[in-house]
């Protein structure tokens, strides 16, 4: 496949704009601008890119909505706000390939015939916002924002907006709430986004991974594009692995690369030789696996058929030093501390779990525990106003349909048992 | 009150949006810096500034985890202890980082020279456990190479 | 027109419109359990409670965010929803305290309400519950956060329905709470409308902590507020005749369940220690107890006295604006067929009455005669003159909710109430809005074109020739940002005009009516005249007026004597009576002896107090009737206790000129004023015999054409909007008339401001604790700039001194805030503004010119 999002990335000069002319950059840009929005939209289509953000949502369907509502200006959000534990694979794009975003964002809003883009940067990647600004500034200064792109007339101006310590702010309508000057919190939809978002506006809202795969659809067209990966799920995929093994780190491959090959082809397998665990494959949201359950291709299809999903693609490994009530406890006190406080079930449910783990961790679990845990975890799941909810409520669930012995093994011993 | 250049700044970055509420979060970050937290004086220049109601400023600054409401040390350690991080070791630094400063996460330690909070994933998972210290990233961090790495902020 | 049909529970639902699944079920009976829903605030999808199966979706779905469509099959009573509302409600009660008890909401606690229907029966939580301290920093309003369960209405009813935005949720998650900027105090607009959203006793008003049970104040005393000329339907709750608290009605015709601060918080002087509680007889320059024979023989043989020795002239009477229709019917009705004068007036005096036939003049009677909720419907409203927000306080929302939809808000000055809601500023220059508002004329004009449809204003508005550069040299408002105002004014298609007292009371305040009525012609607008007190509009209706009989007729016409005559079998004098100015030159030249004062007080509440006094002071003989022992009381000959607003039946008119039932929510020993008044009479041997307030107002009715058989069941039916079922006068014009007189400002002079608190108004509210806990005292009120400049701290004592008088307070500095005026109230006795201030009319609508009154200002030492 060779790379493709993370092309370049080497070099260490790779955040200057004439680096990034000099190997093919913005050329896609200069074929877009010839072509109709419609066209593009029709690529991106063929090309059967889905959101890379987690929820693999097909981009040209969401595109289209937004580009048939009548009302003007637009806008193109770029979610920069990559919060989900274990994710760090929009890092080097945004520190060390900042064009190949802001290329794939001016196509992006000329299809859209959006006028404004905002790059909603989380305010714990302070590196980001200095080289994003700096490469902004450089594409303006080439004509490649602005009133009057390559001379074409076009509009489209790009801005970073920084986040400040909200995972919530991932979700796309707190994301928007976010960028007006409020709280994070979703809202009520309908209206989705793409019909009133920001400033009451049509609003598209992508991750950044996805609008970086434009440049290499309007340069090679949807169809080639689309034979990378599977047939469901085309194209690359960044994958970023954490945890117990040898080479941990961001890894473009296809779309649907079985997650056994990642860890033991790609990344080393496990450190120092130990036995594997538990793997979480997409994020701390996603259903956690056991190590018979890892021969699953790592696309958005594939994977709620073996019982998880993609999500972010980042791949968590543990091995058997990890105390897996720990990790569930910790899991459930990152929810607690994200909950935005909008919804009954998760707002008291997530301190609830937390608080319950926290007893079994430190050694006060009592039997019927695990059933309540799993009673508090079924009222959750379904119920709350956003997906947080229900992916706190999936880590306790998965985690006791997994590795339940190890629960009812540390609630008798009084203590964990992993360490000894 | 702030001072000119803030005033000016804050102008600037009110340009790049098509109302005044939307700035309210860059110009948090501004009152954060200049007022050394989001104190109730931060907050009503912050308010005055934008014409938005102090109570509504207040309400959006604390939703935020990275805005600051008490007074921090001279130098921000932001440790990140989510799963992948923590089974690689950071609750050890945690507690490094209390032995050899005085710090207690979200507190200050005695010397005023450094504030610590915990984060809830900062990105670096591949190369954990990793912490920001002001604006700079500090990865791949040992029990050893920690308080070397903190030695450079006075 | 298509109809949308869904099914709720196998019941089919046809809707002519798209609502919520919640609202259709609503419709038809079915009720689906809500907490953070309310009908007045924006959805919130928050509380999940709501949650409901609907066909073909995967997820359960709040009903109360759910818009229907046709097909729709909706399940809310399956054993799968009852689990749901269970685990939810058992989520709520983790962290909620066990305060039933000894929790005020106990009764009426729509939590409470839930759990015993839907909640679970035991608790599961065994860990550390959430525990937050009651916060007792503010006086009227009490926090219990232990107990709030985040549906946030409050907060969405401070934000988005009275636009204060003074509570906010703090922090975020399970560490989520509410409160004001400081965390303690509200400092905030003590509307009290969050007290009425909270569903549990997480917020609530603290005038009545722990002094009852709900269901021990089941009685509802639905009546109308005593205090401004809005007429909010306000409800009363009584115990062992004390009121317990006032509460708002949703749906209510002129507020709709909203309240302002002393509607809220502001019926304590009803139960106050300091009421009046038997007459009092001057002997020996003291005051004493006497009976109510002794009181009312002696006020009718003195009246009768004077009568006698000087004639009918010799007498006056002041009646009252706080007064019901009943009352100012009957004591104007006493004054000119019993006494044989026309000397008659109120406060109305003091700019609503001359604005108001001044505008009249120009457009019909009525013209001001506009519903308040209209404004929210305007999508231009202009302001000038004062702060709606503070003055008539639900008027002021409706603006807001204008700006909320996107309408324009354009006012000239800056007014502190509005200052959120992206107004469009005109910052004139002191004593140059004359001159602004003739190049706003000139300019509109020139847009817009004369309509054609009034000869003799167009005739006025064709003189007006003062070009944009003359606007721009003498007021320093720029090109752009006229010809901004006035775009916005030549664009509007539905226009509102808010116009308040300190725009009249100014130095050729008649002309800058002029120009106003003129913009408003020209943008095809309406007018709403901002009224302080509660029946100011009724006083005038009913004919307490020199030159008015009841009706809103002149004197002057023999046809509408003769009718009053034959009801009242007495001739009337033609003569138009002293006005409230002129009876207070004539006291003071010894020409008037007496005066009967209903419900007023003159000292405070007329310009140059001082100068009242010393004329009051001259008169024979002085009666006053009121509810407490004011400044005036002190010095009449005779005082009479009235019964209050509380404690009496009637009717009240509305800026609107909405007619509204006044009604007795308690008992107390004593007569009404209209009841004092019959007396009185009778014993001069004119009879006045009513069995009720009702009977009174059945007379009135019999003799205003205006009010022509309406009754009281229409008044409750909703019949009671102008013109009722009568007629509005129709007659010939006279001449528009006005003053040009025009001041100039130097600069580097302060000058004084009339301030118009919103915690108070008139003097009646000093008498509530709750209000006076919230804003104490009469202060100097200075910009941070002035403060700065004369080197004052907030506290400091001063001396403000007027060429008229000079007072003593303390000072307040306000961050904004022109740096030419000082601001001070009216409200509190012998600290009021009127004691600086001198009496110089403007010679078309009588009104005092208040506004250029220079005055120093200096700290005193020690």
């Amino acid at each position: 496949m060779g790379t493709i999002l993370l092309k370049n990335i080497q070099n260490p000069n790779s955040t200057d704009i004439e680096e990034y002319k000099k190997t093919g950059g913005y050329t896609s840009l200069s074929k877009a601008i010839g072509m109709e929005p419609q066209q593009i939209i029709d690529e991106v289509k063929k090309a059967g890119l889905k959101g890379r953000g987690g929820a693999g949502f097909p981009v040209a369907m969401k595109w289209t909505f937004a580009a048939a509502d009548p009302k003007f200006p637009k806008y193109l959000l770029c979610n920069a706000d990559e919060g989900e534990p274990g994710t760090f694979k929009d890092r080097p794009i945004l520190e060390k390939n900042p064009h190949i975003l802001i290329e794939g964002m001016v196509i992006s809003g000329y299809a859209l015939k959006a006028e404004y883009g905002y790059i909603y940067l989380r305010g714990e990647y302070p590196a980001a916002k200095h080289i994003l600004n700096k490469a902004i500034q450089q594409a303006y200064d080439n004509n490649l924002l602005g009133e009057n792109i390559l001379g074409k007339g076009i509009t489209f101006h790009l801005a970073v907006h920084q986040g400040a310590g909200a995972y919530i702010c991932g979700e796309e309508t707190a994301l928007i709430e976010s960028l007006e000057g409020d709280r994070g919190q979703p809202r009520i939809k309908p209206p989705f986004p793409v019909n009133v978002g920001a400033f009451s506006k049509p609003t598209v809202v992508n991750n950044v991974e996805t609008l970086s795969n434009l440049p290499y659809i309007i340069e090679v067209g949807g169809e080639a594009y689309a034979s990378i990966g599977t047939p469901d799920c085309p194209g690359p995929k960044l994958y970023c692995v954490s945890g117990h093994v040898e080479k941990p780190g961001v890894y473009e491959l296809p779309m649907g690369t079985k997650l056994k090959d990642i860890i033991y082809t790609h990344c080393g397998g496990i450190k120092g030789g130990k036995k594997l665990k538990a793997v979480i494959p997409g994020g701390i949201s996603t259903p956690v696996l056991p190590p018979e359950k890892i021969d699953c291709p790592m696309d958005f299809v594939n994977m709620p058929k073996h019982g998880s999903m993609l999500g972010s693609g980042a791949v968590i490994v543990m091995d058997e030093s990890v105390c897996l009530v720990k990790v569930c406890h910790r899991a459930l006190k990152f929810f607690e501390h994200e909950s935005c406080g909008k919804c009954t079930p998760c707002r008291e449910g997530t301190g609830w779990l937390s608080a319950i783990l926290g007893r079994i961790e430190q050694g006060h679990g009592a039997e019927e525990d695990i059933e309540l845990l799993l009673s508090v975890a079924g009222n959750m799941l379904g119920k709350t106003f956003c997906p947080l909810g229900d992916g706190a409520a999936g880590v306790v669930q998965n985690f006791i349909k997994h590795f339940r012995p190890e629960f009812e093994e540390h609630i008798k011993a009084k203590k964990c048992t992993v360490y000894g | 009150m702030f001072t000119d250049a803030s005033i000016k700044e804050i102008a600037l970055i009110r340009e790049k949006y098509p109302n005044s509420r939307a700035a309210l979060l860059p110009a948090l970050y501004v009152a954060q810096r200049e007022f050394g937290q989001l104190s109730p004086e931060a907050y009503e220049a912050v308010a005055d500034l934008l014409n938005v109601p102090k109570a509504t400023a207040r309400g959006v600054g604390t939703f935020y985890a990275m805005y600051k409401q008490k007074p921090m040390g001279r130098h921000l350690i932001q440790l990140c202890t989510n799963v992948s991080c923590m089974i690689l070791g950071a609750e050890k630094l945690v507690d490094l980082l209390k032995n050899t400063y005085g710090l207690e996460p979200g507190g200050v330690s005695p010397d005023g020279r450094f504030s610590m909070v915990i984060m809830e994933c900062i990105g670096a998972c591949g190369t954990a456990p990793a912490m920001l210290v002001n604006d700079d990233f500090h990865e791949n961090l040992t029990e050893k190479n920690l308080t070397e790495i903190l030695g450079k902020y006075q | 027109m298509k109809m949308i049909t869904i099914t709720v529970n196998g019941k089919e639902i046809k809707l002519e419109k798209a609502v919520t699944v919640l609202e259709a079920a609503r419709s038809a009976g079915i009720k689906i359990p809500t907490l953070c829903y309310h009908e007045q605030l924006e959805k919130y999808g928050g509380c999940r409670l709501c949650l409901v199966e609907v066909e073909k979706m995967p997820r359960l779905q709040t009903a109360c965010t759910l818009m229907v469509a046709d097909g729709m099959v909706v399940r809310t009573e399956t054993e799968q929803i009852a689990d749901v509302r269970r685990g939810i409600l058992e989520f709520l009660l983790i962290n909620h305290p066990l305060d039933c008890p000894y929790c005020d909401k106990a009764g009426e606690c729509d939590l409470q309400d839930l759990v015993e229907k839907y909640g679970p029966a035991k608790g599961r939580f065994k860990e550390k519950k959430r525990k937050v301290k009651e916060s007792l920093a503010d006086s009227a309003i009490v926090r219990n956060m232990e107990r709030c369960i985040m549906c946030t209405r409050c907060v969405r009813m401070c934000e988005g329905k009275q636009g204060a935005s003074a509570i906010a949720v703090i922090d975020r998650g399970g560490h989520s709470h509410i409160e004001p900027f400081s965390g303690g105090k509200f400092d905030c607009e003590y509307c009290g409308n969050c007290v009425s959203v909270c569903p549990v006793g997480a917020i609530m008003s603290r005038l009545h902590r722990h002094s009852y049970r709900s269901w021990q104040v089941k009685e509802r005393h639905e009546t109308v507020c005593p205090y401004c000329g809005v007429g909010c339907t306000v409800v009363a709750q009584v115990r062992d005749d004390v009121i317990m608290r006032v509460i708002p009605k949703l749906g209510s015709a002129v507020n709709n369940g909203m309240l302002c601060s002393r509607g809220r918080f502001g019926y304590e002087f009803v139960g106050s220690k300091e009421r009046l509680a038997t007459p009092l007889i001057k002997k020996n320059g003291m005051l004493a107890e006497a009976t109510w024979e002794e009181a009312i023989t002696l006020v009718a043989k003195k009246l009768s006295d004077i009568k006698a020795a000087f004639g009918s002239q010799a007498i006056a009477g002041i009646a009252s604006p706080r007064c019901t229709n009943e009352d100012n019917y009957l004591f104007q009705k006493f004054m000119r067929a019993a006494v044989g004068t026309n000397n008659i007036d109120t406060t109305a005096r003091t700019g609503f009455a001359g604005a108001q036939s001044f505008i009249e003049n120009i457009f019909g009677q009525g013209a001001t005669a506009n519903i308040i909720s209209g404004l929210a419907n305007s999508d231009t409203v202009l302001v000038i003159g004062g702060d709606p927000t503070t003055i008539n306080p639900i008027l002021g929302l409706q603006i807001r909710a204008c700006a909320r939809r996107d309408g324009n808000v354009l006012t000239v000055g800056s007014i502190d109430g509005l200052r959120h809601f992206n107004p469009t500023k005109l910052l004139p220059k002191l004593q140059t809005e004359a001159t602004l508002l003739e190049g706003i004329v000139a300019a509109l004009r020139e847009k817009k074109g004369l309509p054609g449809s009034n000869a003799a204003l167009e005739a006025k508005i064709k003189d007006v020739t003062t070009s944009a550069d003359e606007v721009i040299e003498k007021t320093g408002v720029t090109e752009a940002q006229l010809s901004a105002f006035v775009d916005l004014l030549a664009r509007s298609a539905t226009f509102s005009l808010v116009v308040g007292k300190d725009i009249v009371q100014s130095t050729g305040g008649s002309y800058k009516l002029l120009l106003l009525s003129a913009i408003n012609y020209l943008a095809n607008g309406r007018i709403y005249l901002l009224s302080e007190k509660a029946n100011e509009q009724g006083a005038l209706d009913m004919g307490s007026a020199p030159d008015i009989l009841p009706g809103h007729r002149p004197v002057a016409y023999p046809e509408f004597r003769k009718k009053c005559e034959n009801v009242w079998h007495a001739e009337l004098s033609d003569k138009p009576g002293l006005n409230l100015f002129e009876m207070v030159d004539a006291a003071e030249q010894g020409s008037l002896k007496a005066v009967y004062v209903m419900g007023e007080n003159p000292l405070c509440n007329i310009p140059n107090s001082g100068r009242v006094e010393a004329a009051f002071r001259k008169l024979d003989f002085l009666v006053v009737q009121d509810i407490f022992l004011t400044e005036t009381a002190k010095l009449a000959d005779v005082v009479l206790p009235a019964l209050s607003w509380a404690e009496k039946d009637g009717t009240f008119t509305n800026m609107e000129r909405r007619i509204q039932r006044v009604r007795k929510s308690v008992h107390r020993e004593g007569m009404e004023d209209w009841k004092i008044i019959a007396e009185i009479s009778k014993n001069m041997g004119y009879l006045m015999d009513y069995k009720g307030a009702e009977e009174v107002f059945h007379e009135a009715a019999k003799v205003s054409p205006l009010h022509r058989g309406l009754t009281y069941e229409d008044i409750e039916d909703g019949d009671n909007i102008y013109p009722y079922k009568g007629e509005p006068l129709r007659d010939a014009k006279e001449e528009i008339q006005v003053d040009r007189s025009a001041r100039s400002a130097s600069a580097g002079t302060l000058y004084l401001k009339i301030e118009k608190p919103l915690f108070h108004s008139g003097t009646m509210s000093t008498k509530a604790p709750a209000l006076v806990n919230i804003y104490p005292q009469s202060v100097a009120r200075v910009s941070a700039e002035t403060a700065q400049a004369l080197s004052l701290t907030e506290g400091d004592v001063v001396r403000v001194r007027t060429k008229t008088g000079s007072l003593a307070l303390f000072v307040a500095i306000e961050k904004e805030g022109d740096s030419s005026s000082v601001k001070v109230g009216n409200n509190f006795e012998g600290k009021n503004a009127f004691r600086l201030t001198d009496c110089i009319l403007d010679p078309v609508t009588k009104a005092p010119c208040l506004d250029s009154i220079e005055l120093t200002i200096e700290k005193v030492t020690a």
